[in-house]
């Protein structure tokens, strides 16, 4: 890592949000710091200050109650949601996204928001967590938020958070718990790769819900359907809402097939 | 920064540069060079460590972060000189090559028999998966951990066929 | 130590014994170039190219050299050396022109890696940017830019390689056999494609690493991660004009090579940097990226294959034309053109053979040797060829193989005869079909078909190799016996994790009848303290080194009997020993220790007489000649290893996904040194054969820039990868001139995986694959005739 940056790793709230507020743009959150370190050494980030959040007291916390459903704190990690028995009961795609995440010992440090956060259009945790309708909880000095995930994104890499706000939770309601679901993930070898197309579909009360990875600069949800649409309807919207490219890890033909295939498929199994 | 870290069971307190890794930290500052820098970007676990006891790529934990906590290395693996069971079980199996996947291999597998102590072929494939091994093809590791498990028999170890 | 199932005394050639080196690794304690720091030790980086081909019009390093802790600052223009292992056609730093993205122009030395990255930051380098030549087959045209205009005037190994000045070829070698014409008029087939496959990276674990010091009186010590270090003091000294009594090299631990750090790399840079920094020790380690591009790569191959075949299924004539894509520096890639052109044909009775094969240039990171030697790349072709050509003339692939593999009384391109002792081709081929139930589904397949709705397909393919070595290839082993009656083995063969130190102590062991507890392979290799071998490459060290050692061993019992003779007043004829002492064969207990005599024997009286055991034995390649330079006939391999791989494959019809089920392979090593290691060195190759086979690639834009150089996007094979059944199968035809008949493996194993590979994905769909590697999109292509993915991702940023 060639660049200097300080380092500070505050434990409240206020301390975070009053770090944030006097260092706007070069300052940066670390969470689990597998996207933000790789950015660093690469030159494609350059901070003056990186703040470790995972030292603010109740930031890993990962609860889950009938009236608010799960709740998923910024220190949480993907190994966390992966391995917690209310995940595996009410939201087992959630833990299929978590488990197509990396290595083992990438997911004790990565977190379900900093996967998020990051706005990767691959990233994993997003198809599932936009089928199960994730709200996303913003906090700053300036006071709090609540935005859908699917109105989260807005580009590579880029969300609606401006410089001083930070995501304090992901909220996933309770009334897609229960949703029978499934993840399908594209890769270049079986061992750990990131998505060359990644597609979640989830089917409860009758409607159905894809929600797609690297296939357009932001993850993508499709609503709207139901039971009764044939496959290929869902197909057909699918194809309506993706913009795939051809780039160096595969061929915008073989993303559109693929994202077919596996919306087919992956219907068939949550039917 | 000022902090202080356990490492193998002692302290240090270090004035440490704020923007390197654990890795150059006990690599460089601690000179502990038993842990291994393959890519620095988390994906060969030739960095893999123990953080308060969970398996991390220490080249992807900056070193400030470990303040207050707890490290192990490869160095603390073989107590008082004697291999340990998962050492010798890799020496047995002929799972070490050139060496340079090993220490971060060995932390995986510990991790791996911590959470998982009679773990089936897939699940140590998927426990060691971040660990890339450009020599061993894998196949002798995996044997080694069925083998610290208690789950090889002379039927099932893995050999050569002659014809 | 705990207890274990393979005995730490065994004395036997051919037992388990566990490694020598695997404690040391294991505990952390091993020490690689990369662990190694020095006092004052200054650290190096490197400023490079990110065009592919332009002119330096200007650097400007006075920020850079300003910058407090700062030593040394080079570019190219001070440095007038030429290094290059068979044709010196690179600077150590780019002088006017860079030749491949990624190029070294400028370097710095500081007290810190963070400052001397700062340092590189602030070099400014003015480029004209010039159109690259990509592409091997467009460099053959006559309209392209030559990568070196200056080719006619380089220096080059005469003997063997012929330079083509005014183009961009290095090297053009040739193999005539029998009439070519002749044979393709006796055939009735004649079948011809064209086959593919790109660069690709070596990936070891530990990059390059190395730390040079150059002191007053040009006293230059060199600790690098090379694995031929007198390869490397030579070159050094050359480019440098120095004495070899002034360069010492050391290599302690290194982390995985694989023909990537053989000949010389970063050492020259790091040594000019040292003596600018008035002689502080000066450390590089590459990152992961530099890896891709600061240092080389695998050649890319098209192969042009034409077979005729008569109505009985046999091979009349082939014409075979490679274009080896050797990247903007010579290097090992001629030698690889040379090597594979020999083999070319693979084991196979080939009456009328030609061969053209060229060495290309082009403006992208340079070739070396790999893991194979160019066989992994010319296999892909050949061995997916000979499936076609079963296909045309309706003969199963495994019949028309063994149809036409060499057999004893066959001879080889260059003119070899094959004989009974050579190796069995066919042994193997049908060991590695048998383990795969080759040529039908058995039930469980048939109802996994059934299940799953994915389709079984079965493959084979067959290699061999010789080792790419000079005809006079020497090597030397010392064993010197301690005080206590062990010995320390010392010899120049580097361990790179391939488990030379464990079978040299093996048959030491053997030779010597002492408990392998008792041999010591020293660790670190030191050009002032071991004596000459030429390199660690080829396949070539256990037959070679093996020898050296067996003559070592005898010439230290030679030694000792001959003290003992006069110890025990008897003549060395009537002496035996045991693994402690030397003793009359008819009076046993009248004996010698060798501890006793092991430093020199003294009598009760204090009388000294001998001294200390040391043998020395020293082995040549035996009977090997150049090749003729226009019929490339002679006689260059000094053994033939072959082999053939069985692969069970399950793709997804509708995806082109598809998974290794099985993978078998069997080898004719002659004879096994080590079990446990040999099924090292094969798995280890199996797997590394198959990651070329499905993934690995270097991927470039349309202006050359290397879109790929990590492990992120340049995908290697995990765990998960690998295939649900592993075999590995010995072939024993002894090799008369192979210590305990012992012939190479080491690289062998990676070779005609990805044929294999991809027959048996052809089996299961018809898919026609030609080129490697064999990713899903290719097989979804295939199977849906699309076009095939265009090579070159062009849709790239303008520069
Ligand atoms: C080898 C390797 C393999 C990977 N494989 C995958 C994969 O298969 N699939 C996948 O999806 N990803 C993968 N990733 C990417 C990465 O690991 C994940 O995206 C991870 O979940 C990121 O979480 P983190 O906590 O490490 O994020 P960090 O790096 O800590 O943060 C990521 C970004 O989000 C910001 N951020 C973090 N938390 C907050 C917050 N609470 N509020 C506001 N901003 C925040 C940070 O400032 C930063 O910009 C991989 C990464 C590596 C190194
Ligand atoms: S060095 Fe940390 S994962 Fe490679
Ligand atoms: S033993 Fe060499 S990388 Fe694993």
């Amino acid at each position: 890592m060639n660049d200097l940056f300080k380092y500070r790793a505050p434990t409240s709230r206020a301390e975070l949000f009053s770090l944030l507020a006097a260092h706007g743009e070069g300052a940066r959150i670390l969470a689990g710091g597998t996207d933000l370190l790789v950015d660093i050494r690469s030159g494609l980030v350059r901070p003056e200050l990186v703040i470790n959040l995972k030292k603010v007291e109740d930031f890993s916390e990962l609860t889950w109650s009938q009236s608010e459903g799960l709740i998923i704190g910024p220190a949480t990690t993907v190994n966390d949601v992966l391995h917690d028995a209310k995940v595996r009961d009410c939201y087992p795609l959630l833990a299929d996204c978590a488990l197509t995440i990396a290595s083992h010992q990438l997911r004790n440090r990565a977190t379900v928001i900093g996967n998020i956060a990051h706005a990767s259009p691959g990233a994993d945790m997003a198809p599932g967590l936009l089928c199960l309708g994730a709200r996303v909880q913003i906090a700053s000095q300036r006071g709090r938020r609540e935005v859908p995930l699917k109105d989260f994104f807005t580009g590579v890499k880029r969300t609606v958070l401006s410089h001083d706000e930070i995501v304090e939770a992901i909220t996933v309601p309770p009334g897609t718990a229960g949703s029978r679901g499934s993840y399908r993930k594209l890769k270049r070898i079986d061992g750990h790769d990131l998505a060359l197309v990644g597609v979640a579909v989830t089917s409860k009360d009758g409607a159905v819900r894809v929600g797609i990875g690297s296939a357009a600069p932001t993850p993508l949800l499709i609503e709207g359907l139901t039971d009764a649409d044939p496959a290929d309807a869902v197909v057909a919207a699918a194809r309506e809402a993706i913009r795939p490219i051809s780039d160096l890890r595969c061929s915008k033909e073989y993303r559109e097939y693929m994202i077919e295939v596996f919306v087919r498929r992956l219907l068939e199994e949550v039917r | 920064m000022w902090m202080s870290v356990e490492v193998n069971g002692h302290i240090y307190e270090r004035e440490v540069t704020e923007h390197w890794t654990l890795l150059r930290f006990l690599r460089e500052d601690l000179e502990l060079t038993g842990t291994k820098d393959g890519c620095s970007a988390g994906e060969c676990g030739a960095c893999t460590v123990m953080l308060n006891g969970e398996a991390v790529n220490a080249c992807m934990v900056l070193a400030a972060e470990a303040d207050g906590a707890t490290v192990e290395t490869i160095e603390a693996e073989a107590a008082k000189g004697e291999l340990s069971e998962i050492q010798a079980a890799f020496a047995r199996n002929y799972a070490v090559q050139c060496g340079y996947c090993t220490a971060g291999m060995v932390m995986s597998v510990r991790e791996l028999l911590r959470h998982n102590p009679k773990p089936t072929v897939a699940e140590i494939k998927e426990g060691i998966e971040g660990n890339l091994c450009r020599c061993t093809g894998y196949q002798q590791i995996i044997e080694a951990v069925l083998d610290v498990s208690g789950q090889i028999t002379n039927e099932t170890r893995g050999g050569l066929k002659y014809v | 130590m705990s207890d274990t199932t393979v005995s730490s005394v065994a004395t036997r050639v051919g037992d388990n014994v566990q490694r020598v080196d695997d404690t040391a690794k294991l505990t952390g304690g091993a020490m690689y170039a990369s662990d190694l720091v020095f006092a004052g030790m200054l650290h190096a980086q490197v400023k490079k190219s990110p065009h592919a081909r332009a002119k330096i019009v200007a650097i400007n390093t006075s920020k850079a050299e300003n910058l407090p802790g700062v030593h040394a600052v080079l570019t190219g223009k001070e440095l007038d050396y030429r290094i290059g292992l068979y044709v010196a056609d690179k600077d150590i730093l780019a002088k006017d022109a860079v030749r491949h993205f990624g190029e070294a122009v400028a370097a710095v030395a500081a007290e810190s890696l963070d400052i001397a990255s700062r340092a590189v930051d602030l070099i400014d380098v003015e480029y004209e940017v010039l159109p690259p030549v990509l592409s091997q087959m467009d460099a053959l045209d006559e309209s392209s830019p030559l990568v070196h205009p200056d080719l006619g005037s380089y220096d080059y190994v005469k003997a063997s390689f012929s330079p083509q000045p005014g183009t961009n070829i290095p090297n053009i070698t040739k193999i005539r056999k029998g009439d070519i014409d002749a044979g393709f008029a006796e055939a009735k087939w004649i079948v011809k494609r064209e086959y593919t496959n790109p660069s690709v990276q070596h990936v070891p674990l530990e990059t390059h690493v190395a730390i040079v010091e150059w002191k007053a009186g040009d006293e230059v010590t060199i600790w690098s991660s090379a694995q031929s270090p007198f390869t490397l003091r030579d070159l050094f000294c050359r480019a440098f004009k120095l004495p070899h009594n002034k360069v010492r090299v050391v290599i302690p631990h290194v982390g995985g090579a694989f023909g990537g750090k053989a000949g010389i790399h970063l050492e020259p840079l790091l040594a000019c940097l040292s003596r600018k920094a008035g002689g502080r020790p000066v450390k590089f380690q590459a990152t992961r990226e530099e890896e891709f591009s600061l240092l080389p790569c695998r050649s890319a191959l098209t192969y042009r294959i034409k077979t005729g075949v008569d109505a009985d299924g046999r091979i009349t004539a082939q014409k075979l034309l490679m274009y080896w894509d050797s990247g903007a520096y010579a290097d090992y890639a001629v030698n690889v053109t040379r090597a594979s052109a020999y083999s070319a044909g693979g084991p196979y009775d080939i009456p009328n053979a030609w061969v053209d094969a060229y060495t290309i240039y082009t403006n992208k990171p340079w070739g070396t040797a790999y893991r194979g030697f160019g066989h992994v790349e010319f296999f892909w072709g050949l061995e997916r060829h000979m499936e076609l050509v079963a296909q045309v003339i309706g003969m199963d692939p495994l019949e028309f193989r063994k149809k036409n593999l060499l057999k004893p009384g066959s001879t080889t391109l260059t003119g070899e005869k094959i004989n009974e002792h050579t190796g069995d081709p066919l042994k193997c081929l049908e060991a590695a079909a048998k383990a795969i139930n080759y040529g039908r589904l058995t039930p469980e397949e048939e109802e996994r078909q059934a299940r799953t709705g994915r389709r079984i397909g079965k493959g084979i393919a067959t290699l061999h190799k010789a080792p790419a070595m000079p005809s006079f290839t020497t090597t030397a082993a010392v064993i010197k016996m301690n005080s206590d009656g062990s010995v320390v083995v010392n010899i120049a063969l580097t361990e790179i994790g391939q488990g030379t130190a464990t079978v040299v102590a093996q048959m030491a062991a053997d030779r010597l009848r002492f408990p392998v507890s008792l041999v010591k392979v020293a660790v670190e290799r030191d050009t002032d303290k071991d004596p000459f071998d030429w390199q660690t490459v080829a396949s070539k060290g256990l037959l070679l080194t093996g020898n050296a050692v067996i003559a070592a061993c005898d010439d230290l019992l030679r030694q000792a009997y001959s003290d003992a003779a006069q110890v025990l007043r008897a003549q060395t004829a009537d002496l035996d020993h045991d693994a402690e002492r030397i003793f009359i064969k008819q009076r046993p207990e009248e004996s010698v220790t060798f501890a006793a005599l092991s430093i020199g024997y003294v009598y009760p009286n204090g009388n000294g007489i001998g001294g200390p055991l040391i043998g020395l034995g020293r082995y040549t390649a035996q009977g090997l000649t150049s090749l003729d330079k226009e019929t490339g006939q002679g006689l260059p391999a000094l053994d033939w290893t072959y082999g053939a791989h069985g692969v069970i494959a399950e793709v997804d019809p509708e995806t082109g996904e598809y998974k290794v089920i099985k993978i078998a392979s069997a080898f004719d090593v002659g004879k096994v040194i080590n079990p446990g290691t040999m099924r090292g060195q094969c798995i280890g190759g199996m797997i590394q054969g198959l990651g070329t086979a499905q993934c690995e690639s270097y991927i470039y834009d349309g202006h050359g820039h290397l879109l790929n150089p990590s492990l992120t996007d340049n995908k290697i094979l995990t765990s998960k990868d690998l295939p649900e059944e592993i075999e590995c199968i010995a072939v024993e035809t002894p090799q008369l001139d192979g210590p305990f008949g012992a012939r190479g493996v080491g690289e062998h194993p990676m070779i005609s995986v990805a044929p294999a590979l991809a027959n048996a994905i052809h089996d299961a769909t018809g898919a026609e694959l030609t080129h490697m590697p064999v990713r899903f999109e290719d097989v979804w292509r295939a199977i849906h005739n699309e076009q095939p993915i265009d090579t070159w991702v062009t849709k790239a940023p303008a520069v």
